[in-house]
């Protein structure tokens, strides 16, 4: 989300991140929509939903954007259980830059779900 | 297709299947093998479903004879990521297997998983195993690997010898926290990052907004990537 943020800053843009932490929508992206329901139905794992976010997405950005995304989904989908499963921590300006939207948006509640 | 991201998925299939540095190239196998059992399993459903994953006791629905702790990791690196912790680590650790060969199958498990994921999301059929290779692994550990960022050893990119392959001198890695996870296993970071970063953007690409390297933008990828580890649970 720090990406998206300062994607934001160079375009003069203010990205909402609520929307992406809660499903809801309202983060200002184009076409957020299909893009968050490929996600949601990728990792879940529904082809039903899927086929429809991929069809959305082929006919609003076309099939070479519909590919990326399936990409974009696939590395963070592998990149999040190598951060996970060694226990690395953020960077400390990395940490510092986003303790206040962590915490506003429920993230650091990820720490106390650890057992 | 952009033939970099095909290339670099036919290319992290295929080494799937070839000699690890802590696992033969049929134990890789069985590892892959396992982790696509693993989304299929009842103990990991019940435990998803619960605040302590480890009150939930049980045995694992496996697909192979891996052993029992290689058989736990797995399941939770591909059932439950987001909780992992180091105290489970420790008890991995402590129950038999080695830490290189936890980052190698941790490696292989999330590899695993990008390329299913990527398959699933394409509306393809997940594909078939590549054949084992042979050889035995060479169990070289970096001698420049240090404790002290995350749960195991790492090679940061001061440390990295003349004898290691070039982890951080590619496309302007820089050697951030999340580069330098897999660093244990040399060989399964390379892996890893030479398939990451076709999916994703190379380092050098990832500040670049004023340009756009993919057919969606900048923002559409960072949204979709937040998005992925909100579903994961992930905060890195």
């Amino acid at each position: 989300m720090d990406l998206l943020r300062r994607s934001g800053d160079h375009s003069g843009t203010d990205y909402g991140l609520d929307g992406i932490v809660d499903g809801n929508g309202g983060s200002g992206v184009g076409h957020e929509k299909e893009l968050l329901a490929f996600v949601d139905a990728a990792i879940a794992g529904s082809l039903t939903e899927t086929t429809k976010a991929r069809t959305a997405i082929e006919a609003g950005l076309g099939r070479e954007a519909m590919i990326d995304a399936a990409a974009v989904i696939a590395g963070f989908d592998a990149i999040t259980r190598v951060a996970d499963g060694t226990g690395i921590p953020l960077e400390p300006p990395k940490a510092e830059a986003s303790a206040d939207w962590r915490a506003r948006l429920g993230i650091d509640d990820y720490w106390t779900a650890k057992v | 297709m952009r033939t970099e991201l095909s290339e670099a998925v036919e290319r992290a299939w295929k080494a799937l299947g070839g000699c690890g540095v802590w696992w033969t190239g049929e134990e890789r196998l069985t590892i892959a093998r396992e982790a696509r059992a693993a989304r299929h399993c009842t103990l990991c459903h019940q435990r998803k479903a619960t605040a302590i994953p480890h009150a939930v006791m049980g045995s694992h629905t496996t697909a192979t004879t891996l052993s029992p702790p290689a058989i736990e990791a797995i399941h939770r690196i591909v059932t439950d990521p987001g909780r992992l912790s180091e105290a489970w680590y420790k008890r991995i650790i402590a129950t038999g297997l080695t830490e290189e060969a936890y980052t190698e199958l941790l490696s292989i498990v999330a590899m695993t998983t990008a390329i299913d994921t990527f398959d699933r999301a394409l509306g393809v059929p997940i594909r078939e195993l590549p054949p084992a290779g042979a050889g035995q692994p060479s169990r070289r550990r970096p001698v420049g690997a240090k404790p002290g960022l995350g749960w195991m050893p790492m090679l940061a990119p001061a440390d990295v010898a003349d004898d290691d392959p070039p982890l951080y001198a590619i496309a302007g890695r820089s050697g951030g926290n999340v580069q330098r996870a897999l660093s244990l296993v040399p060989q399964a970071m390379m892996q890893f990052w030479e398939m990451f970063e076709p999916m994703y953007l190379h380092q050098n690409a990832m500040r670049d907004f004023g340009r756009e390297y993919r057919a969606v933008s900048h923002p559409q990828i960072e949204m979709m990537a937040a998005r992925v580890a909100v579903q994961n649970q992930c905060i890195y």
